[in-house]
């Protein structure tokens, strides 16, 4: 057990350090934030992206054939930490960096790989998922969007639903059923699609929070090449199981540690300073023990993933394990924006643009926005589910 | 960066759990542990395993043993062994040359016991602690009184923290037979082993019965914190456990013509169970390892997340495992309160999770500067 850096860690850590310094805007993070408009809001993270590929430091874990820097287990958690601790956006592309990549890496065909994923890493296409449907959520094995051979192209037909990112997207993955007499896990197929095909439409879904991040979207007669189709026809269930486990993954987890943490300084900051009678919020004792709560599990959710790390470094294979991490963080985090609610008492009805608002609202959207964490990437009841059979070994 | 144990701690780890699955069986616990125990476990090196190898002893950290406290937890180890270890461990590190030639020999070998007293009625914290040593002659004579001490009636040396004065707190080295000594055992929760509540009327005490020769905070704060760990240590092996036998009886018992764990109200409580022990994991390694590497104050931190953590997380799961056995959990024979009972002791002593979160944010806010 050792959890110092090698001196190699250490010098990727100041480089990257000096990169950021010197790439992210003057006065970044204390007089100039991410644009509030989320048209604008999301051009920057592209304009971001392109940048962090110029310095080369996008797609770090990538192999370095496709332009990554191959980068190690620790490199990337360092690199998550820098990011973290600079406040630096995230690039828009994530589904395009962390999934789609991930996912032709290891099913893609030579074609595949050699047209998609330099446009992936230099930011230059954004991808969005279309996986989860109406009728397909937890059950995401009974997509119905139907995608027919005719000729040389799938005929798609069908809808999807919480694509985020659609609206700025040149590229999708998209679950299709291509056998429909097929029991449901054995008739889905994996393909790429090109967003400007005709046929498509996009359109906006408002959020509990108010955003627009996700959309629905409609597929009509699309027409997609049967060169974009990924790995074997009728095989694509598997494939979207490898996309998955990299959406859960410990990588992912610490980088949001991270982000997580530094909300909950600034509670604690705030708590600091507000009002609660006839003295300070933080002096409030219960509020103490709950704030204290959420300190010591967002610490553990740190450590959680640095033993993660450390079994992947000794090449355990990635399995059901990410279902425990993503359960974990995920309901630690909700009981942190209800304790910071609390926090702010009378003052956390109210919002942005309100002259009382505390912090701007950062904490009321971030409370709307945590409803989320328990759904997505697989709601938390599914993610029992894997953990139950899988790693406790229990009867289906 | 490595945040996992080496094949060797690995190694010692299966040694320990298949020496405590022949050595304690549920029968040994509900009839009290057997003396073999302390000795088979001495010839495993684990009571000289944090004696400084100039003194005899291996050398090692509580890295090496986080494991084996683990262990310790899934066979509910009566709570005497890893007292003593503790005791051991912080003799080993603040000792006098006289003190370390005198106790550790012995305490190696598992047959000098030793026995750390550090809870009160009123508190089982360092720094609310009444028992007093005051200046008499040229020693001190000691008063107070201390509970739940780890059979002291078998402990050859009692580790009693005491007041010297209003600032100074330290670490007194005393026979349970030295006169003004009285012991009652007392009637306690946890079923696997004896306890004892120690009463010391104008006790004599000499400088050289002092651990290090004089009287010092670190050295209770820095036993307060091993003892902590070593607590959270074993209430995850305890967590770790009770989920097992869960998982093995709903995955056999069968209701309405199923499989108890196919339902699903089952399958996610188990699920919920072991992402508990999962981070308990972290928790107290991660505290094993700040005992031996890190400063004071990370120590500190560290120790009360995984106190905190593991005891409000061992009992969620041993609640469970009682509640998804149904009436036979409830019963005598099946055992599980003997798990129950025990982290029950463990949460109270040392700090509850309460006093330990008070730590964890108190250190947190002073490192930001904020105050409150």
């Amino acid at each position: 057990m050792d959890f110092t850096y090698s001196p190699e860690d250490i010098a990727f850590r100041d480089e990257l350090r000096g990169w950021l310094a010197t790439n992210l805007p003057q006065g970044w993070g204390e007089t100039v934030f991410l644009p509030e408009d989320e048209d604008e809001n999301a051009m920057f993270r592209l304009d971001w992206e392109r940048k962090l590929y110029k310095g080369g430091w996008n797609g770090i874990a990538w192999p370095r054939e496709y332009g990554g820097r191959g980068a190690t287990l620790i490199e990337q958690a360092i690199f998550a930490e820098e990011m973290a601790r600079a406040k630096a956006p995230e690039g828009l592309n994530i589904i395009g960096r962390n999934l789609v990549a991930t996912t032709l890496l290891h099913h893609g065909s030579d074609a595949q790989k050699a047209r998609f994923l330099p446009k992936i890493i230099s930011g230059e296409e954004v991808w969005c998922q279309g996986f989860s449907e109406p009728n397909a959520g937890s059950d995401l094995a009974a997509v119905r969007c139907q995608a027919v051979r005719d000729g040389n192209h799938f005929v798609v037909n069908g809808q999807k639903i919480w694509t985020s990112f659609a609206q700025y997207s040149q590229w999708c993955i998209l679950l299709a059923r291509t056998d429909p007499s097929a029991p449901k896990h054995k008739g889905i197929s994996f393909l790429l699609v090109d967003m400007k095909t005709p046929g498509i439409t996009i359109r906006p879904l408002r959020q509990i929070s108010g955003e627009c991040e996700f959309n629905e979207t409609f597929f009509d007669d699309v027409r997609v090449p049967v060169e974009n189709l990924v790995g074997e026809l009728n095989g694509g269930w598997r494939i979207a199981m490898t996309t998955l486990a990299y959406e859960r993954g410990p990588e992912d987890a610490l980088g949001r540690q991270l982000v997580f943490r530094q909300e909950l300084d600034q509670l604690l900051a705030t708590a600091a300073k507000l009002q609660r009678g006839n003295q300070t919020a933080i002096e409030d004792s219960l509020l103490r023990q709950k704030l204290a709560k959420s300190l010591v599990a967002i610490e553990i959710m740190r450590l959680n993933c640095l033993r993660a790390f450390s079994k992947s470094l000794k090449g355990a294979p990635r399995g059901a394990e990410a279902s425990m991490n993503k359960l974990y963080w995920s309901h630690v985090m909700q009981d942190m924006f209800d304790t910071a609610m609390e926090v702010l008492g009378p003052l956390a009805p109210l919002t942005a643009g309100d002259a009382r608002a505390v912090d701007g609202g950062r904490f009321q959207l971030a409370f709307l926005r945590s409803k989320a964490f328990t759904i997505y990437s697989g709601s938390s009841e599914i993610q029992r589910n894997i953990i139950a059979e899988r790693v406790l070994g229990l009867p289906k | 960066m490595d945040f996992d144990f080496s094949q060797e701690q690995y190694m010692f780890q299966d040694t320990i759990r298949e020496l405590l699955a022949n050595a304690l069986t549920m029968e040994h616990l509900r009839n009290g542990a057997t003396e073999e125990l302390w000795e088979q476990l001495a010839e495993t090196g684990v009571f000289a395993l944090l004696t400084g190898e100039a003194d005899g002893g291996l050398g090692l950290g509580f890295t090496d043993l986080a494991l084996v406290f683990e262990e310790f937890g899934r066979a509910l180890v009566p709570a005497p062994v890893a007292a003593a270890i503790v005791a051991g461990g912080v003799i080993a590190r603040f000792g006098t040359p006289e003190q370390r030639a005198e106790l550790l020999p012995g305490h190696g070998e598992g047959r000098l016991r030793l026995s750390p007293a550090f809870a009160e009625a009123g508190t089982t914290i360092p720094s609310a602690m009444t028992a007093t040593a005051r200046p008499a002659g040229t020693g001190w004579t000691v008063s107070g009184s201390k509970i739940l001490v780890p059979d002291a009636a078998a402990a050859d040396k009692l580790l009693v923290a005491l007041r010297f004065g209003d600032d100074e707190l330290g670490l007194a080295l005393i026979e349970p037979t030295r006169a003004g000594v009285a012991l009652r055992e007392q009637n306690v929760l946890d079923l696997t082993a004896r306890y004892h509540e120690v009463t010391f009327d104008r006790v004599a005490l000499a400088a050289s019965d002092i651990l290090g020769g004089k009287p010092d905070s670190a050295t209770v704060v820095a036993c307060f914190d091993a003892a902590a760990a070593v607590a959270a240590l074993q209430m995850t092996g305890m967590a770790a456990r009770t989920l097992d036998e869960a998982v093995t009886y709903v995955g056999q018992r069968k209701q309405f013509d199923r499989l108890l764990g196919s339902f699903q109200a089952i399958k996610h409580r188990c699920a919920d169970m072991a992402v508990a022990v999962d981070a308990c994991r972290s928790a107290a390694y991660y505290a094993a390892w700040a005992l031996d590497e890190a400063a004071p104050d990370e120590r500190a931190r560290a120790v009360s997340m995984a106190k905190s953590w593991c005891g409000d997380n061992a009992r969620f799961t041993c609640n469970q495992a009682i509640q998804l056995h149904g009436g036979i959990g409830f019963t005598w024979e099946l055992g599980l309160h003997l798990f129950l009972r025990r982290i029950k002791c463990e949460e109270a002593s040392f700090g509850d999770a309460d006093w330990h979160r008070e730590r964890v944010i108190d250190a947190t806010l002073r490192s930001m500067e904020l105050t409150g």
